[in-house]
């Protein structure tokens, strides 16, 4: 056994240097790891300071104390100042509606009173006149979604519908003057409802018909806009003014020609010290859209002024995109925190009102139009009473009665709500011009149809590969039975030419 | 910069958070207050007509907030000490009040609950 004893200077070892030595091999190139397995002391681990104790964290929890555990601060994050107000929704928001890489198609015709209901145009892409795009940006005809920034310039497909449509124009406009035709819209995410309605607003700035939009109906239901009771003697309905102001100024921009040239008809008592005789129907608007506080009468004035006989007044299209979200209650409550109805509020009211015949004889509008009230592939809740409604308004449409069994009936255990399903069923109008309301679908494109929507698009220099007969039959099968806007998003897709 | 109740807010601001600020007005009470006066709960503090200001501002001073509201809580407190009732008890020894187990996870009873508490 060693000597507890250092032989050298007769210091007493540490009991561990009296232990057998490790079975490590020894090396004897380095002085440290010498030292570490030495058999014999070293007086620096004897003198060694006594080791620290541990901090009080790695002691485990404390109980019953305030600070029993220290959370580190964190460093605050350095944060740049974000963009002014208003800049990142108006990036987001922003609508490019030309490419100056794409082709023009040199056969491109624009769209013009003459050609709007030509059968020849059928099946081909006609553009909308560059002078209209402010007009038409104005009242919101174009949406981030539709693609416009892939082509030279706006342009859209002619197809069936929209011929019948440029017809109807021109028969409002002329040999049939007073008619009203009422359309609710329906059809697959992508068939071109949306588009539907720009060509629509298109052909009627075209016509010099005034022109109301609605483009996001949803706008008006998710409580984003100041709204206020109307006044006492209609309690339970809403005025949104900020909204209302904003449709004025839709109106205004676009339709400024045509409503300069008309003047004030009617006395109008709620409005008596703002209108004054012989004012146009512009600087009426400009009312409202300057003092959001007389928004709605003025609205409401304009209205009146537009469906008087009294002047001539040019016949007017309203068109609606999205109308399901106007089918449930808002997101707005009332006083004692109720949801209110979106049929209440008086905005919703009125372009819904327009859907009914006009009472007395007198039609909803009597100087002639259009109505057309789009629903929303895309964005749109699923309302049951809703869908029941455009399930009846097809069966009248095709001509069922609605007193046989094949009428389609509401599920009373589905909880329908009556005033979506009779906003929908009217009764026979009882002006000889005004027509009942029907439903359109809008379907896929035919084969032929999609043979012309792809020339635009090869013409447009956007595809890498010849078009032939067998590429385009595949890509109609594939777009679900020409779905314009699959169509749109098969053709968009980068493909690599085939080597033949 | 408008007051509401003596307290200064931004215009950026939302007027439901704002007014959610206060001690004692939470996410329900807040959006009823609005609703009752017709304020669209996107609506910012700068858009506010200043008749909607006074009314929330008369609103508010006539509900228990702030520290009416913080008093009040102390002085129910105080009453389960001065009845000696068990909940009384364990805030002054600064306990958990409501059945939950001592062994861990008490450090709100320990920072909240003493004989003296804090406003």
């Amino acid at each position: 056994m060693a000597s507890a004893f250092c032989r050298s200077c007769l210091s007493r070892l540490p009991r561990a240097s009296l232990l057998p030595p490790p079975t490590v091999p020894r090396t004897t190139t380095t002085a440290t790891a010498a030292a570490a397995t030495a058999g014999f002391h070293t007086s620096a681990a004897h003198y060694a300071n006594p080791t620290k104790k541990s901090n009080s964290l790695d002691s485990g929890p404390k109980y019953r104390q305030a600070k029993s555990a220290k959370m580190k601060r964190k460093k605050p994050v350095e944060r740049t100042r974000p963009p002014p107000i208003g800049e990142r929704k108006a990036l987001r928001n922003r609508i490019v509606l030309g490419n100056p890489n794409a082709l023009e198609p040199t056969d491109m015709q624009n769209i013009s009173v003459e050609n709007m209901g030509d059968p020849r145009v059928r099946g081909s892409v006609v553009g909308l006149p560059v002078s209209m795009l402010e007009q038409l940006r104005s009242v919101h005809a174009f949406k981030k979604s539709q693609g416009w920034g892939l082509f030279r310039r706006p342009a859209t497909f002619m197809r069936k519908e929209a011929l019948e449509m440029g017809r109807l124009f021109e028969k409002i406009s002329g040999e049939e003057q007073g008619k009203v035709v009422k359309k609710v819209i329906t059809g697959k995410v992508g068939s071109g409802k949306s588009v539907f309605l720009t060509q629509a607003m298109a052909m009627g700035f075209l016509k010099n018909w005034v022109v109301f939009t609605v483009p996001e109906t949803q706008e008006l239901v998710n409580a984003h806009t100041g709204y206020a009771p109307l006044d006492d003697a209609n309690p339970g309905l809403y005025v949104q003014n900020q909204a209302t102001s904003q449709l004025l100024q839709r109106t205004f921009k676009a339709n400024e020609k045509v409503l300069s040239g008309l003047k004030v008809s009617q006395e109008h008592p709620a409005l008596k010290s703002l209108v004054k005789p012989g004012m146009t129907l512009a600087q009426l608007t400009g009312l409202g859209i300057k003092d959001q506080a007389v928004a709605w009468p003025i609205f409401q004035a304009l209205w009146a002024e537009l469906t008087s006989t009294s002047a001539p007044r040019p016949p007017v299209l309203v068109t609606v995109d999205g109308l399901s979200h106007w089918m449930q209650n808002s997101k707005y409550r009332t006083a004692d925190f109720k949801p209110i109805h979106a049929h209440d509020l008086v905005f919703v009211r009125h372009f819904l009102s327009l859907l009914k015949p006009g009472v007395n004889g007198n039609s909803t509008l009597p100087n002639g139009g259009l109505l057309l009230y789009a629903t929303s592939g895309s964005n749109s809740p699923r309302i049951y009473s809703f869908d029941v409604a455009l399930k009846q308004l097809e069966a009248t449409t095709s001509g069922i009665n609605p007193k046989s069994p094949e009428f389609p009936q509401v599920d009373a255990y589905q909880s329908p709500d009556p005033r979506v399903i009779e906003a929908f069923t009217a009764p026979q109008p009882t002006s000889a011009k005004e027509g009942k309301l029907e439903l359109q679908p809008l379907s896929g494109l035919t084969p032929e149809d999609t043979v012309g929507y792809m020339e635009f698009w090869a013409k447009s220099g956007l595809i890498r590969q010849y078009m032939n007969f067998r590429w385009v039959s595949q890509l109609w099968t594939k777009s679900s039975g020409g779905i314009i806007g699959e169509l749109h998003r098969l053709a968009g897709r980068l493909r690599v030419p085939q080597r033949t | 910069m408008v007051f509401i109740l003596g307290v200064n807010f931004p215009e950026r601001n939302l007027v439901k958070k704002s007014l959610e600020t206060f001690f004692g007005i939470g996410h329900n009470t807040s959006s009823r207050l609005l609703s009752r006066f017709y304020i669209n709960p996107t609506c910012k503090v700068g858009e506010l007509a200043n008749k909607q200001v006074l009314d929330i501002t008369a609103a508010l001073s006539d509900m228990k907030i702030e520290n009416d509201l913080r008093r009040q809580n102390l002085d129910d407190i105080k009453r389960l000490k001065e009845t000696g009732a068990y909940r009384g008890r364990r805030h002054a020894l600064g306990l958990p009040v409501r059945g939950q187990r001592t062994r861990t996870q008490i450090k709100t009873a320990v920072k909240l609950n003493r004989m003296e508490r804090r406003l």
